[in-house]
């Protein structure tokens, strides 16, 4: 138990954190988007995967920066690809989104043993190039808490900046612009904008693109930093657990991230543990933060139920 | 009144015309990808075509999976017709085989009270595991979706651990039990062929769920609070009550697939990642089939003969069965939408934005 203690409150694991909480923190920041303009993007799981792997693919033959940008534009198109079918044809979101995750789970594995030249094993995976870790050697050299502050701020990826930088821009953009307004407007109640004259299906539209380019980052972050290659079903729920933090985090950005953060404790947590605790089978390990999703949801769920119940008297009879 | 007048008719043809034109495009696209992959795609797509006919075995493998596909399509068709999205139906399946597994490993396992026991012990099992998402929705609000797919990471996990670790032969690194005793599984209908009890049980469960739904008051509560949850409420049914029991029900079967899966000829053992993702593909099958308990296993017929024709493919030729997730996606995507069989005006609405697009970009 000392061991685990000794570990959890190291730097490594600190930054272990950062690492397994950014995908879900892009995923999250993604699913609470299109959850705020009303269209639930149960695909968040789908885009990741195809992203992870266009990032993948694109690397073997472009630089890194460029594979970020492909892996990021794979989830937008899958998002404007999601808006046209639900917004234009008027599918049900939920059944788009589950379509979507289909042709990820088998259109994946198909593209992969094309790709590694018509292996049809299960097991292929494809070496990718990584995303360059951020190292600042200048905090070192503040005295007094200078190595700590390296140690916990040096080594991140990229895209872990990008991630707390997003969470801000998207609160900023939410709350305290235009657009912003209009987006939470729509999700809340669709009638009213409609009746100010915001296009209501086009603000749903570019909601869903701009969830799948967040959910693309986290698919790129989870093939080009957390493992650096693709294997088969390698988000392995995250984008799931994603649709749970969302909720978790009180439809919030600042929230989203809190969520996020936890989530990815936990998945850390089934990253150290088996080195310290050989005798815990690896599947009951993996099995975590699956358990603690539903624990939180169902928690969190409770919360907000109360919430309502009080605040019921002074709004309308809603659902 | 005649076949050809009565709307009812004309609707179901509407909605077959809309499967099959689905189902056209689909295979069009499929094929593209399979010309544009393989070194010899009329082969590849041939097989994908025939192969389930190409022998006595084949045919036996396909109706093994209509039987499977009928049964998972039952179980999501109960759920969405009470408009819940609970997606637990494979969860239910792992904790359902587990159960019946426990059954048949036991000295029950060797009496003729093998099967009835371990049908009616699975089925159990996996209602119990459908009504958690289902009283976590009623009784705390918790989101069915995500806490059903928890669910199924869960038994999945907690399934294959149990597997490798205690139920496999231990010494042996196998990953799956030894082989059931004879009386716990199914008798062959034909000699040499994996024609089982399953078929059997999945037409009596299409028989049972089309009565539960259609003919019983349950069953009309049910589809009331799908159609209309408030609604529902002011006519005095309780909503949250029906929802949940609606899960239960769908879990049920769930767990009866499960039994089927490890009682069936074709496993009869307890194996990890059995399913192979077949139980989540019900979605599909409920789509297609409206929710209809009675076109289930129509559209099991013509997705099991796809499905087992492109694992055949992916044996005899170069494309893997994957492929068929294209079908998939595009079957799903092009039912569920408004998508009608094309003609000029769909084309024509496909490709034109609407006029307030236009008078906003004067706008701007």
């Amino acid at each position: 138990m000392t061991e685990l203690l000794i570990t959890v409150f190291s730097a490594t694991f600190f930054v272990t954190v950062i690492r397994t909480s950014t995908p879900l923190l892009f995923a999250t920041l993604g699913g609470l988007i299109s959850d705020l303009s009303g269209a639930l993007n149960v695909a968040l799981e789908g885009m990741m995967l195809i992203s992870a792997l266009t990032a993948v693919i694109v690397s073997v033959h472009a630089p890194w920066y460029v594979a970020v940008l492909a892996g990021f534009a794979a989830g937008g198109v899958l998002g404007a690809l999601m808006g046209f079918f639900h917004l234009r044809l008027k599918a049900d979101i939920i059944l788009v989104g589950f379509a979507v995750n289909i042709l990820a789970a088998g259109g994946t594995v198909f593209a992969l043993s094309l790709a590694t030249g018509g292996d049809k094993g299960t097991s292929i995976n494809l070496v990718s190039k990584a995303i360059p870790t951020i190292d600042l050697p200048f905090l070192a050299a503040i005295p007094g808490i200078g190595p700590l502050l390296h140690s916990l701020l040096s080594g991140h990826s990229a895209l872990s900046w990008l991630a707390i930088l997003s969470v801000f821009g998207i609160w900023y953009f939410l709350y305290r612009t235009p657009p912003g307004l209009w987006l939470r407007g729509v999700g809340e109640y669709p009638a009213a904008p409609e009746a100010a004259g915001i296009p209501v299906a086009k603000v749903r539209f570019w909601s869903l693109v701009a969830s799948g380019l967040l959910a693309g980052l986290g698919g790129v972050q989870l093939a080009m930093f957390n493992y650096v290659g693709f294997t088969r079903d390698m988000t392995a729920g995250r984008g799931f657990i994603a649709l749970g933090a969302v909720l978790l985090g009180a439809r919030h950005p600042i929230g989203a991230m809190w969520a996020a953060l936890l989530f990815g404790v936990f998945d850390a947590l089934s990253i150290v543990m088996p080195n310290l605790f050989s005798w815990i089978p690896a599947e009951l390990i993996q099995s975590i933060p699956f358990l603690v999703t539903i624990i939180a949801l169902i928690l969190f769920s409770l919360r907000a139920q109360r919430a309502r119940r009080v605040a019921a008297p002074l709004r309308s009879a809603d659902t | 009144m005649s076949l050809r007048t009565d709307p009812r008719f004309k609707a179901a043809g509407k909605e077959i015309g809309r499967a099959v034109a689905a189902l056209a495009v689909a295979l069009l696209v499929t094929f593209v990808v399979v010309l544009l992959t393989s070194q010899d795609p009329i082969k590849a797509f041939g097989t994908l075509l025939t192969a389930p006919f190409s022998s006595m075995r084949t045919t036996g493998l396909w109706i093994d999976e209509v039987a499977k596909l009928t049964l998972t399509g039952l179980a999501f068709a109960l759920v969405f017709q009470a408009r819940q999205f609970s997606m637990g139906v494979q969860g239910q399946v792992y904790v359902g085989a587990l159960f019946a597994t426990f059954i048949a490993l036991s000295p029950l396992g060797a009496t003729l009270l093998a099967l009835p026991l371990g049908i009616l012990v699975a089925m159990l099992a996996g209602a119990a595991y459908g009504f958690i998402p289902g009283y976590a929705k009623a009784r705390f609000g918790a989101n069915e979706i995500v806490s059903s797919l928890m669910l199924n990471y869960l038994a999945i996990k907690v399934v294959n651990y149990l597997i490798r670790a205690h139920l496999a032969p231990t010494g042996t690194g196998q990953l799956m039990t030894e082989k059931f005793p004879a009386q716990s599984i199914f008798p062959a209908l034909l000699p040499n062929t994996r024609f089982d009890l399953g078929i059997v049980i999945a037409v009596l469960s299409v028989a049972a769920v089309w009565f539960l739904l259609y003919r019983t008051r349950w069953g009309l509560k049910l589809r009331l609070v799908g159609h209309n949850a408030r609604f529902a409420e002011y006519a005095g049914i309780p909503s949250s009550l029906t929802m949940i029991s609606a899960m239960t029900a769908a879990g049920a079967i769930g767990g009866l697939l499960g039994a089927v899966y490890v009682h069936g000829r074709a496993f009869g053992r307890l194996a990890i990642d059995f399913d192979g993702n077949l139980a989540f593909e019900g979605i599909l099958v409920a789509i297609v089939a409206r929710d209809r308990p009675l076109v289930v296993p129509i559209v099991a017929l013509f997705y099991g003969y796809l499905r087992q024709g492109a694992q055949l493919m992916a044996i005899r030729s170069d494309v893997p069965s994957e492929v068929i997730s294209i079908v998939q996606a595009i079957i799903i995507l092009l039912v569920a939408s408004s998508f009608t069989i094309p003609g000029k005006a769909f084309w024509v609405r496909l490709f034109r934005f609407g006029p307030a697009r236009t008078v906003e970009a004067a706008g701007k």
